[in-house]
């Protein structure tokens, strides 16, 4: 039979609406899948970072759906959806409502990443009833009594008091006996949750003098007045919290220029922008030896498997914080899911308040268990340092690939 | 010698004078340099905003794509074995300056002629309106093709300049060293240099009458045979490349990222309105204005209130002398 132009087009519109109506059965059958969501900056300052968690949460999500999705929900497969944050608290806030507004079915969200954002969006996700998980430090994250925010990482405070004897053993270790400190700060959430106890005791519990402390407000244009500070106090230690890269290039380029650099005055990071890949991209390897770091976690021993496929599929050269952590929080929620047996976000949130799930192996230290607040049961924290270009881990011993070094004047 | 070798033992250091001298001095040596690079930049801006009057939020992404071309002339064009890391860097710079001059001709003569120039002169505001949404969508394509095509990392144009000094001293005793950041103030003599050039184009050639005619009278520009929308389009374009050019004598010192424009772009404009409108070197004074508040007001301010005081000191520009510093009476912010 022969259609002219006409038939032709009515017969193609018919194919087009009957496909159309037959599309609900269709999505009735996809329905089987978990809706989780990634709200993390993707643009702006800290779009970097965020980029890290999206790399973690996907290869986290492709894991868990190759090994057969959720078994107790009839092997259900999980479905990512990605927002972005942006890079202030009010986008993040308005973005955390948008997504709960255009996604009713999603049951667990991971993210946020910078404190900063971490504490507007779990206003939202609170008032959404929407479980989130997140690697964010600050204390205050978990001490609002939310019920649906899961904290993985110790908070700032924990990591400050958990870190310092351990900064001071490899500094005596080594022959360096520090007395003094200087604190260079930014003013996120997440810095100032860890200085806070620095300054209100923990470091002279420690015989630490802090003979310089300032603040900044992040992007600096450039280090001078901070570091111009910290040279006429000489300290013995420095401990710096910067959460953007281009902060942490302008400081040790500037500690360099000054005659502080490569360990003369030996530094401290807290947080993951001075461990970034972007680092190389910035500055000289040599500045970088021996900058020691503590995080929330990071990739180290056992997390081989996860290396080489990032590698391989992102070309990133290793598994920083946003990585592992993001990671690991889908597969604790595609734990919680399992046990629970039911894809709603009232049941999650019970599930990871009651879920025990062993000794943790994406975060390290403690297990996969959260306390009444929402924080992670005896979360430890990671030591790691830049040896040879590459941030090594060396505490705990569990994860270390590396041994410390300590940088001589 | 450096002083860190010669100094007391660490952590004893008291303020004494000689130390808040050398603060003082040390602060100001930094405030110049930066202030330097803000001004080229300003000075950018100041032809397109301050001069033909058209509003530009889009100065600091094509600044921002001036310091990805001098980052992929330096390191993967070549310009790096050729060159090496002393020289390389400001090569680069210089290269990335005309391909940003052939960005601007072309965005102007296909989007922003359409919003400036004749065609909005008779219009009420100008044709600002337009530009304002203009230029902002053109910046919100240029940030989020630049993190598509580019990606989110972080990347700078690495020399050792970047965290060398040259040390002027010691002074007074052993006590007063000052160290002038290498990348910096080679930037800041680049900077002084190209600023000096342009006012002499501007200032004494036919190009610079046409361009001075074109944005005083544009109607009267046209009866003396200007070609008013050529003369806006070479300024238009003169304006991106002098500001690509600040963006790629910044690359060393400054990682950067799609994103970096809006980190710059709110200086820009306070730099050439603080300047006064219409004067180019009234534009960098103005940005060398905001390096020098910027960087001196943490001796005696908390440093997070840096970029604070430079708006506070803008307000109070603003507030005494209302055309700026170089500003005419008759122009006001």
């Amino acid at each position: 039979m022969k259609l002219g132009r006409r038939q032709f087009l009515a017969s193609a519109g018919a194919t087009a609406l009957t496909a159309s109506l037959s599309a609900p059965t269709a999505w009735a059958q996809a329905a089987k899948e978990v809706e989780v969501g990634l709200l993390v900056p993707l643009s702006g300052l800290y779009a970097r970072f965020g980029t890290s968690c999206r790399q973690g949460a996907e290869m986290a999500v492709e894991r868990i759906n190759k090994e057969g999705g959720i078994k107790s929900l009839g092997g259900a497969k999980m479905k990512l959806v990605v927002v972005d944050a942006g890079d202030t608290a009010e986008k993040a806030k308005s973005a955390a409502q948008r997504m709960v507004a255009d996604y009713p079915n999603m049951v667990g969200v991971s993210g946020a990443y910078l404190s900063t954002l971490t504490l507007a969006v779990s206003e939202v996700t609170e008032r959404a009833k929407l479980p989130m998980l997140t690697l964010s430090y600050s204390d205050l994250i978990t001490d609002r009594g939310f019920k649906y925010i899961f904290q993985t990482s110790a908070t700032a405070a924990s990591q400050a008091k958990q870190a310092m004897p351990v900064v001071l053993k490899v500094a005596r270790s080594a022959g360096g006996d520090p007395k003094t400190v200087a604190i260079i700060t930014d003013n996120t959430a997440a810095s100032v949750a860890s200085v806070k106890p620095m300054r209100e005791g923990l470091l002279a519990e420690v015989g630490l003098k802090i003979v310089v402390d300032e603040t900044f407000t992040p992007p600096l244009a450039d280090a001078t007045p901070l570091v111009q500070k910290v040279r006429s106090a000489r300290p013995d230690l420095l401990f710096f919290l910067p959460t953007v890269i281009s902060d942490a290039k302008l400081v040790l380029e500037k500690m360099n220029e000054f005659g502080m650099g490569q360990g003369r005055v030996p530094t401290m990071a807290f947080g993951i922008a001075m461990f970034e890949p972007d680092m190389l991209q910035t500055m000289s390897p040599d500045l970088l030896q021996g900058m020691i770091g503590s995080i929330g976690s990071w990739g180290g021993k056992g997390h081989e498997g996860i290396a080489s496929e990032l590698k391989a599929k992102y070309k990133e050269p290793w598994v920083d914080q946003n990585v592992i952590s993001t990671y690991g929080d889908f597969i604790v929620m595609r734990d919680a899911l399992e046990k629970s047996g039911k894809a709603d976000r009232e049941s999650l949130a019970n599930s990871l308040h009651t879920l025990d799930g062993g000794p943790s192996k994406y975060y390290p230290g403690g297990a996969i268990k959260f306390d009444e607040k929402g924080r992670r049961v005896d979360a430890g924290l990671a030591i790691i340092q830049w040896q040879s270009g590459t941030p090594v881990t060396i505490y705990p011993e569990s994860l270390a690939v590396g041994k410390p070094i300590w940088s001589k004047k | 010698m450096s002083r860190a070798e010669v100094g007391p033992p660490h952590g004893v250091r008291l303020m004494t004078f000689p130390i808040l001298v050398e603060n003082v001095l040390q602060s100001l040596m930094a405030g110049l340099l930066v202030g330097a690079i803000y001004g080229l930049m300003c000075v950018g801006l100041a032809l397109i905003f301050g001069i033909m009057r058209v509003i530009n939020f889009a100065q600091g992404d094509f600044m921002m794509l001036g310091m990805y071309v001098a980052y992929f002339f330096f390191a993967a064009l070549g310009v790096q074995p050729l060159f090496g890391s002393i020289f390389g860097p400001y090569v680069a710079a210089f290269l990335a300056a005309p391909v940003l001059f052939g960005v601007g001709y072309f965005a102007h003569q296909f989007l922003i002629s359409r919003v400036s120039g004749t065609r909005t002169a008779q219009l009420d505001g100008e044709g600002h309106y337009a530009q304002l949404i203009l230029t902002l969508g053109i910046a919100l394509i240029l940030q989020n093709a630049s993190q598509m095509i580019f990606g989110s990392m972080v990347v700078s144009v690495r020399t050792p300049l970047s965290s060398t000094a040259w040390i002027i001293g010691p002074l007074w005793g052993d006590f007063i060293e000052i160290f002038v950041n290498k990348a910096r103030a080679i930037a800041a003599i680049v900077s002084l240099l190209v600023i000096a050039g342009l006012a002499l184009v501007i200032g004494g050639t036919r190009l610079g009458k046409a361009l001075r005619a074109s944005a005083d009278d544009p109607t009267a520009a046209t009866y003396i045979g200007i070609d008013v929308n050529f003369a806006h389009r070479i300024a238009f374009a003169l304006g991106i490349s002098i500001t690509a050019l600040a963006g790629g004598l910044l690359a060393p010192n400054y990682p950067f990222h799609p994103f970096v424009g809006l980190e710059y772009v709110i200086i820009m404009y306070a730099g050439v309105v603080l300047g006064g409108l219409g004067s180019i070197i009234g534009a960098f004074w103005g940005g060398m204005t905001i390096g020098i508040v910027q960087q001196m007001s943490a001796l005696v301010l908390p440093t997070q209130l840096q970029n604070s005081a430079i708006f506070v000191f803008f307000l109070l520009i603003v507030l005494l002398r209302p055309q700026g510093l170089f500003g005419r009476v008759t122009e006001r912010t």
